[in-house]
């Protein structure tokens, strides 16, 4: 393909145009990224007094789409490996509820705070919060992968189930109490660097490099490849299919500790009713956009940013358009559909 | 009604399945259509319901000349096709079932139900049938199912009805109420084409016999003539074995040996022992349990009762990944559903099973991996293009050296191989015959399942022949023979085996 690239001929170009758009998903979404993106910067403007002041409104406008978008980022990049061993987690937004309600609670200085209760304060506090976080998105989702893997319950059902138990019994155990959360916890999102607040997108890019990393050279990643493309022969090629699904829920409960922690840190309170609902849609959505089959056994961490990454774009070129607010879902879905037709054609070509 | 199929070939690029077949079936007779997985019963059948056209030869209905182009021609002749997937929706009842895509109808398009039970109710008198048409199809057992298929026909008026191999998954007494109904059909003057191997049911139940082989008519007659000897020398032929790969080896220690293991229906009391070195082969007929059997030794299916010992120490096998660490391999028939995972590449698909004997913490050991693999390609003479190609960009023959390969790096103690030549071409299978023979050489030991009784005699230094879940006899290298197999697998018991040895002893 490459040597087509160098015939300068133009019919050599199209050509590998065409072939890389038809058989590459993360080709042909990149470049649709692309498009959107010199669209986005071309209705920012460019009626600036000088070309700094452009480029900080606009380094300033991405760093405020990507921090927005840092959370959702990061629980997208576990429902892709969901999805991608053919299974589906419809709990994300309320295990993040969960996990924010467990979090706030430990830290809270407020009378009902637990650390600080036992004596433990500060920096220690911060620290053990986070470990004990983490250490309960993934038992929730590991709960989400027992039930599915040794109750042989569908993982729609399942999910759909956690997803109204884990926000209900956060909801019925804070009553609408709003804890206190200490100041030290705010600088995890909202540290500076330069003039920007960039902490989350920090945590989401290298939470993704790992997760490339593990997608691509270990046993564990490729194995959510094997078991979601055919699950029988993954099994009988000595592929422990049960362990690779409980652990990709339980991963993926973690990655939405990671999102609940930013979440916290960036507001200092959580609303439990509301937070995170719509969030699996959305992580749904920019999997499928980033070219993750539902079917299972295909889709890449690079591809789901790229997916989450056009929803996000798109939703500041609507709003830079100013396109009527109850409108802007509409586009999302017409992306959603369209994006689903480009990887049908795919597969036939 | 009579059917007369003249002079029919087909080919399939350069296999020709059926040779100059003819076959005729009248009403009121059933006509047995014999012979092993493979001789062209179900291409010349398939010709004769429309499914697939015949490159040359004429069918006669009734001396006329007739030309199905669509299983819906010769449907509408009269010809019912009841095929062995049974095409029945498990989620309507019968009666629903039974006007499937021709639902009776009230004035407004409403279905008339009351109509279509009367209806199916008066076919089922009329069959002698005692069934509810508002039974659900998912209540019924397979037996009923292929009653209600029969049924279905014969409401359309069929009057010649193919039956491909309707017993085998059924059990004795299912066996039985089919046969009950295949003898209404008979008196009512319908013709039966019965395609089986199952010998003993074609001697109790058919009128006359054609054995196909290798795509041949061999012989045909009258069933009152022959019997289940005749039948089964008929199938198998009578080439010498004399390209026998059997060796007299010296096999090791016992490696595997298990103890009254039963499950279910799928297999009971089944005790046998393999040894270091030795390539046990298992054969039998569709539904003799041994998929099953072995799947459950290789932890991907399950045993109720009975033990299962690995060098001397009992085990449990948990699952897949228990007996990969055991040492036990397993080369699964059926490569698209159970060998290949079309979402990798040849590479990946090849080291899959190793990934976890040889990462680090996780992380494949790709160079390692990349070492192996070549290693297989050349030892399997694998031709492939780049190693990221698709899976799919292989042959059929390569495809399953791929799936072989995954496991040679695994390196097992036992490897059990089901079906290792199924669907490869005849260069691949030879090479496939090679590996077998070396790796035992090496001390494996080799459990090979096949279907096909020249594979097992040409390979095995010892087989078990199973029927019905359990093993109908043992036969040493000497006592190994095509007959002799189909005998056991047919279900005739291990003393008329030693009986007919005698026989052609003399």
């Amino acid at each position: 393909m490459q040597k087509n690239n160098k015939q300068n001929s133009e019919q050599g170009f199209t050509q590998w145009f065409i072939k890389k758009w038809s058989t590459e998903p993360i080709f042909s979404t990149g470049i649709a990224l692309i498009v959107m993106i010199i669209l986005q910067t071309w209705s920012l403007g460019f009626d600036y007094d000088s070309f700094g002041s452009w480029f900080f409104t606009w380094t300033n406008n991405w760093i405020n789409i990507l921090r927005n978008n840092a959370g959702v980022g990061l629980i997208a990049l576990g429902m892709s490996f969901v999805i991608m061993s053919a299974g589906i987690d419809l709990s994300v937004g309320s295990t993040m509820v969960a996990v924010g309600a467990a979090l706030m609670m430990l830290i809270d200085r407020g009378p009902n705070g637990i650390l600080i209760n036992l004596g433990i304060e500060g920096i220690p506090a911060i620290l053990i919060a986070i470990l004990v976080s983490l250490a309960f998105g993934y038992f929730l989702g590991n709960l989400n992968g027992i039930l599915i893997t040794r109750g042989g319950i569908p993982p729609f059902v399942v999910t759909l189930a956690t997803m109204k138990l884990y926000r209900s019994v956060t909801q019925h155990f804070m009553q609408g109490y709003n804890p206190r959360v200490p100041i030290e916890f705010l600088p995890i999102s909202n540290f500076q660097i330069g003039r920007f607040r960039m902490m989350p997108i920090i945590y989401w890019l290298l939470i993704a490099a790992v997760l490339y990393f593990m997608s691509k050279r270990t046993t564990f990643g490729r194995q959510i490849i094997a078991v979601g493309s055919n699950e029988r022969s993954a099994n009988l090629s000595g592929v422990n299919v049960k362990k690779v699904k409980r652990r990709v829920y339980a991963i993926t409960g973690l990655l939405v500790s990671f999102a609940a922690i930013i979440q916290v840190s960036r507001i200092g309170s959580m609303d439990y009713a509301n937070a995170g609902s719509g969030y699996e849609m959305e992580a749904i959505a920019a999997a499928v956009v980033g070219g993750t089959s539902m079917s299972g056994g295909r889709g890449t961490v690079i591809g789901t940013l790229l997916g989450v990454l056009i929803i996000a774009v798109m939703n500041n070129l609507l709003n830079l358009l100013g396109v009527p607010p109850f409108l802007r879902e509409a586009f999302k879905g017409l992306i959603l559909i369209g994006a689903v037709l480009m990887q049908k054609k795919q597969k036939t070509v | 009604m009579k059917i007369e199929m003249k002079n029919i070939d087909k080919a399939f690029g350069a296999i020709e399945a059926v040779k100059d077949v003819s076959f005729s079936v009248s009403g009121g007779e059933v006509c047995a259509l014999i012979g092993e997985n493979g001789a062209g019963k179900s291409t010349l059948m398939n010709i004769l319901g429309g499914v697939l056209p015949a490159d040359r030869g004429e069918i006669l209905i009734d001396g006329q000349q007739v030309n199905f182009q669509k299983p819906a021609d010769s449907l509408n002749a009269g010809i019912a096709f009841i095929h062995q997937e049974l095409n029945l929706i498990n989620d309507l009842p019968i009666y629903e079932n039974m006007f499937i895509g021709r639902e009776l109808k009230k004035k407004g398009r409403i279905l008339d139900l009351e109509k279509m039970i009367a209806r199916t109710q008066e076919v089922f008198d009329q069959m002698e049938i005692d069934l509810n048409p508002k039974t659900m199809v998912r209540d019924l057992d397979t037996s009923y199912k292929q009653i209600v298929e029969i049924s279905r026909a014969i409401m359309m008026d069929a009057s010649i009805i193919i039956m491909d191999e309707p017993t085998t998954s059924l059990t004795d007494q299912e066996i039985e109420r089919v046969f009950a109904m295949m003898k209404t059909l008979k008196k009512q003057n319908v013709g039966i084409v019965f395609i089986s191997h199952k010998l003993n049911e074609v001697i109790e139940f058919c009128d006359r016999y054609s054995v196909l082989r290798n795509g041949e008519l061999v012989a045909e007659g009258m069933v009152s003539e022959v019997n289940v000897d005749q039948l089964a020398r008929a199938m198998v032929g009578h080439e010498l074995r004399t390209d026998s790969l059997q060796r007299k080896a010296e096999s090791g220690r016992e490696v595997l040996r298990a103890e009254n293991l039963s499950y279910n229906n799928d297999f009971k009391n089944i005790s046998f022992s393999v040894h270091q070195g030795e390539i046990l082969g298992v054969t039998g007929l569709l539904g003799d349990g041994r998929q099953e059997l072995f799947q459950a030794i290789f932890g991907s299916g399950e045993i109720e009762a009975g033990e299962l010992y690995l060098n001397d120490q009992q085990v449990e096998i948990k699952n897949t990944t228990d007996a990969l660490q055991k040492g036990i391999g397993y080369l699964p028939r059926d490569r698209k559903e159970n060998g290949i995972i079309k979402d990798m590449d040849i590479f990946e698909n090849a080291s899959i099973v190793t990934w976890p004997l040889f990462d680090n913490f996780g992380i494949i050991d790709r160079e390692k991996q990349e070492q192996e693999f070549k290693e297989q390609v050349e030892r399997l003479r694998i031709k492939m293009g780049a190693k990221n190609d698709p899976i799919n960009s292989l042959s059929g023959g390569n495809q399953q050296k791929i799936v072989l390969a995954k496991w040679l790096i695994a390196n097992p103690e036992i490897f059990i191989l089901d079906n290792p030549t199924q669907g490869v071409d005849v260069g691949a299978k030879e090479d496939i015959y090679d590996i077998i023979l070396e790796l035992a050489a090496e001390g494996i030991a080799v459990v090979i399942l096949s279907s096909e009784a020249k594979e097992i005699i040409r390979i095995c230094d010892r087989a078990l022949v199973m029927y019905h879940g359990v093993i109908q006899g043992e036969l040493s290298q000497s006592e190994m023979s095509e007959h002799e197999i189909m005998r056991l697998a047919t279900g005739a018991s291990s003393n008329s085996v030693q009986e007919g040895a005698e026989d052609a002893k003399k």
